[in-house]
């Protein structure tokens, strides 16, 4: 015994002595205090989900199947009846079946449209380059609602839907074909229009940085254009388009605005309206069963990535710099594909505006021969509804500084989150505890938003914070830090451990090489990254819907309210929260030169 | 590995820590409810100036939610009232529209938390979850205050109707002559096909009530009289269980589900482009159409002829108090307000809304009319009925839905 204790000492010293050394280096506490509190911010959430979904519930009460069971009692019920009952085909197949199709085609349109553009801008003489690519990311920039909107307000033909004829039918009386209006056809085509940017800013950083010797090598060798961009651009890409690939079918997955909006008369059943539906019944179990597919469908995504490209941060990998860029020329082609280019910009960015400005300034809805200013400007109430012009209603200018204020701490939190936790990963890269704090920090980003709107209420309650814009700010930060942490985890691969090595050799200490070599050297990087949650969280609904009612009227809470029975103030609204959003990204590219492509495609 | 297994292990204890600390809590909360709901039954004893006396004693934020865009303006009102003697303004006084389910949610949370913004006073549709609510939790507490007690109907005081609101069936009257409609049978023909709008009753649940009261023995035996009257022979079932659901399925195969707001089927209802169209959503709602396009709309039950045998459907809108209310007098002082003349006026100003208080006038403009002259044409909630068969319906509807 007495000659064990003096071993014990040494390893208890040594023990002592490695903790310390670990707490010495500030990338470890960040991944610690990351790994744990995130950790619990996004798997408490989870749990809570999963444990809906195993349970009874107050309104589940009304099954005769669960007569007798009390409100917590441990039940299969409710997968029983989503996966295995007679139900179970138009509840949980039907709907799964529509929103993998519908994400698969919103997957493909947005790489094809996005990467092609990606393609022309970076590797072509293409004429009307800066004008196309500062353009082309508006429609991520709005919501994708707004986008879905303007298509019905577009395309409605008058033989179907409500009968009314769209602005296209008012301008030239085309009547297009019911499926190009309503379904899957047109949700996935707003959906991959939406998200179209991703593709472009992916795939554009990789083909922006990609070394032009390689395909001119192979021109040498006299292989043909196919040849090249099947055995040389296509594989050097092909992380940026699966990454393309997860974020634009995860995110279609869980959109409930869009096929809600344009199912047209017979509805258009996916996971996230089919989930709606439960929960507006209070049957949380089986809504949630939808939630936790839409979870494993991006984790499952996430993970062929992971495993296709051997690591997730492939996804926004830059690649360094090249030395030589060389266009391929495109004759009198470059002039017809940017005209081209040139117009679908402007049906997809500005048509949406300019729609949304129309509809603000009509008297009836949809009838453009009559137009008033009176829903912007009219100090009394234009109709009898209550409300004033847009610039004399105070509900406006009180939601517009909650939103700001809500959407610039999000940004300051996750973007300042985020750049440390991209200091950390890149700092500690392949080590278990760097792989688990990026994997923990992208786990919001598969949240359906609804569902997590729903478990942060129950966090909220229990931290004593509901109703408070504290707790919008934590959810908000949280559901947006993946944005963030790309961001920061991009920002520092591209620099080099040596700048900041030289720095610790001079004993500069931690806080300073920070704000004093890291950040100013990536600045716009870093920048980008306070960008994305701010957008995000100015145009969001479905997250904050349940936390800020009856306490805090943000932009979009009182744009959802409105829209039931103003349609005119509504549209001026939205046109309020798409300027607002474009405004401020137009501000601080201007100042600081940083702007959302950078953010997620370095 | 070790590591996720451990993180892993740390959220799940963290979790239980909480899941733990909830249940002690709510064994709190029982016995204050307890202490709580004296306070309403004495509340219910007390006159509108007891009520004020004891309100003003009371601080703190006055939260509303309802299910009805016109709580908002009947808060204002009882600002306007009482504000200056309550130590109520616009900003701690808020009157917002929810869902029902939004409602039962936000409530279940505030309810286990202790938050002082949490809602004093709620007004709910969905009686058949109510019940549920009420039976199953401790969240709400019925209120009738002394001025309606002998003055509201004995089966509209638990739990108590606010008013009630009614969906017709309206259509529009570009081209046509006379009664387009006389019997809900004739909505299941071929040419309604996609012409009924209908605000999709599996995100609508006054709506979802109303296909499940057709599904009634009472209400499945008038149908199966309108069938032999407008078809003139009697109704063959096949595989549904009653005329009810032949009528539902058959009146679903017709409906237009494309807009999801009764205000938007009401304004494009009355658009000369939705000639030959009809719909059945809430009368209020005449009060958003432009002037000059609302005589395109004709009410079937203001016809000279009844629709055969429903003109449309009622529902009710319940006030319910909050056990945990942050100002319980306020809530039972505004709940007196709201069963009087000058708490009913942001709804009682428009048609369509009919207060349970007898002595608040319906208004007549537009022909409307009293609420016994509904009671006689429309399918009234049974929330007991709804509770018990309101799953099975729903999956019902749904299957004739995936097949439109």
């Amino acid at each position: 015994m007495n000659i064990a204790l003096p071993v014990k000492k040494t390893d208890i010293r040594r023990a002592q002595s490695r903790i310390r050394d670990f707490l010495s280096n500030p990338a470890n506490i960040i991944l610690l205090v990351t790994v744990s509190v995130l950790g619990f911010f996004t798997l408490y959430p989870l749990v809570l989900l999963v444990a809906d979904t195993v349970k009874v519930n107050i309104a589940d009460l009304m099954y005769p199947e669960l007569i007798g069971k009390k409100v917590g009692d441990v039940t299969d019920f409710h997968w029983k009846r989503m996966l295995f009952s007679e139900m179970s085909g138009i509840y949980f197949r039907t709907p799964l079946r529509n929103a993998v199709v519908m994400s698969l085609l919103a997957s493909v349109i947005s790489i094809i449209y996005g990467g092609t553009v990606a393609f022309l801008i970076t590797r072509t003489d293409m004429k009307g380059k800066k004008f196309i690519s500062s353009v082309f990311i508006f429609p991520y920039i709005m919501p994708s609602w707004t986008i879905a909107t303007f298509w019905k307000n577009f395309f409605q033909n008058p033989d179907i839907g409500s009968y009314q004829g769209g602005l296209l039918y008012w301008l030239t009386g085309i009547k297009v074909p019911e499926a190009m209006v309503y379904g899957l056809v047109p949700c996935a085509i707003v959906l991959g229009l939406h998200y179209a940017p991703f593709a472009y800013i992916l795939i554009g950083g990789i083909l922006r940085n990609m070394d032009a010797n390689l395909e001119e090598a192979a021109t040498i060798l006299k292989a043909s254009r196919a040849k090249i961009i099947g055995k040389i651009t296509l594989p050097i890409v092909l992380p940026a388009l699966l990454s393309t690939f997860l974020l634009v079918f995860s995110s279609s997955m869980s959109a409930y605005a869009v096929p809600q909006f344009l199912g047209g008369a017979g509805g258009f059943n996916v996971l996230t309206t089919t989930l709606k539906q439960f929960i507006t019944n209070g049957w949380y179990g089986q809504g949630y069963i939808m939630a936790i597919f839409m979870i494993v469908f991006g984790l499952a995504i996430l993970g062929i990535n992971q495993m296709v490209t051997g690591s997730r941060r492939s996804f926004t990998t830059v690649t360094g710099k090249s030395g030589q860029v060389s266009y391929i020329k495109l004759g009198v082609w470059k002039y017809i594909v940017a005209a081209v280019l040139f117009i679908l910009c402007i049906f997809c960015s500005f048509m949406p505006l300019v729609s949304f400005a129309l509809e603000s300034c009509t008297f009836i809805p949809g009838d453009y021969s009559r137009l008033t200013l009176a829903f912007w400007i009219d100090r009394g109430y234009p109709v009898e509804n209550g409300l004033h012009g847009l610039f004399f209603e105070n509900q406006v200018w009180s939601a517009f500084r909650n939103s700001l204020v809500l959407s610039a701490s999000c940004a300051i939190f996750a973007g300042t989150v985020g750049m440390l936790i991209g200091y950390a990963v890149a700092r500690k890269r392949g080590t278990k505890l760097a792989k688990a704090a990026d994997n923990i920090a992208f786990l919001p980003y598969l949240m359906p938003s609804m569902a997590m709107g729903a478990a942060f209420l129950a966090i909220g309650a229990k931290m004593g914070l509901s109703k408070t814009m504290a707790l919008l700010i934590i959810v908000g930060s949280i559901k947006y830090l993946p944005f963030a942490s790309r961001s920061g985890i991009n920002a520092m691969l591209q620099l080099s451990g040596e700048i900041e090595e030289a720095a610790i050799i001079v004993n500069v200490k931690w806080w300073k090489r920070m704000l004093k070599i890291i950040f100013p050297i990536q600045k716009s990087t870093f920048i980008s990254g306070y960008l994305l949650p701010f957008t995000s969280c100015m145009r969001e609904l479905s997250l904050f819907t349940l936390l800020s009612s009856g306490s805090i009227y943000l932009m979009t809470t009182l744009l959802e309210y409105w829209q039931v029975w103003c349609d005119q103030s509504a549209n001026a609204l939205n046109l309020l929260i798409v300027i607002t959003v474009l405004a401020v990204n137009l501000l601080v590219n201007k100042l600081t030169g940083a702007s959302i492509d950078k953010g997620v495609g370095g | 590995m070790k590591k996720y297994s451990a993180i892993l292990l740390i959220a799940a204890i963290t979790v239980f820590c909480f899941t733990g600390c909830t249940k002690n809590a709510k064994t709190a909360e029982v016995k204050e409810t307890v202490t709580e709901e004296t306070i309403f039954s004495a509340g219910e004893k007390m006159t509108e100036a007891e009520l004020l006396e004891k309100a003003k004693g009371e601080s703190g934020d006055f939260i509303v939610y309802g299910n009805t865009s016109r709580i908002a303006s009947a808060v204002q009102g009882f600002v306007q009232k009482y504000g200056s003697q309550l130590g109520l303004s616009d900003s701690n006084a808020v009157g917002t529209k929810m869902n029902d389910a939004d409602i039962y949610t936000t409530l279940l949370q505030e309810y286990m938390g202790s938050s002082a913004k949490g809602a004093s006073l709620v007004m709910i549709q969905d009686g058949a979850q109510l019940q549920t609510y009420r039976s199953g939790t401790d969240i709400l507490v019925n209120f009738v205050p002394a001025s309606m007690k002998g003055v509201v109907a004995e089966n509209d005081l638990v739990p108590l109707v606010h008013q009630y609101i009614n969906k017709l069936f309206i259509w529009n009257n570009i081209g046509t002559s006379g009664q387009v409609i006389s019997n809900v049978w004739q909505l299941t023909e071929p040419q309604w096909k996609n012409k009924v709008f209908f605000k999709n009753p599996t995100t609508e649940q006054v709506n979802m009530n109303f296909l499940v009261m057709c599904t009634s023995d009472a209400w499945a035996s008038k149908l199966a009289d309108a069938y032999k009257e407008y078809f003139g022979k009697d109704i063959s079932l096949g595989s549904y269980k009653n005329a009810g659901y032949k009528w539902v399925a058959e009146f679903i195969a017709n409906c237009n589900f494309s807009i999801s707001s009764d205000t938007t089927i009401c304004k494009e209802m009355a658009k000369p482009d939705s000639k030959g169209c009809t719909g059945l959503f809430v009368l209020s709602k005449f009060r958003d159409v432009d002037a000059k396009i609302k005589g395109n709309l004709s009410v079937g039950a203001w016809q000279e002829k009844a629709i055969k045998p429903f003109a449309g459907f009622m529902y009710p809108m319940y006030v319910q108090l909050t056990s945990k209310a942050n100002r319980p007098y306020t809530a039972m002082l505004f709940t007196d307000y709201l069963m009087n003349s000058e708490g009913f006026l942001p709804w009682g100003k428009d048609i369509g809304a009919y207060s349970t208080n007898p002595n608040v006038p319906v208004n007549e403009k537009d022909g409307d009319k009293p609420i016994t002259f509904w009671k006689e044409c429309l399918v009234a909630e049974d929330a007991d009925f709804i509770r018990v068969n309101k799953t099975a319906v729903t999956d019902f509807v749904n299957e004739q839905i995936a097949k439109k």
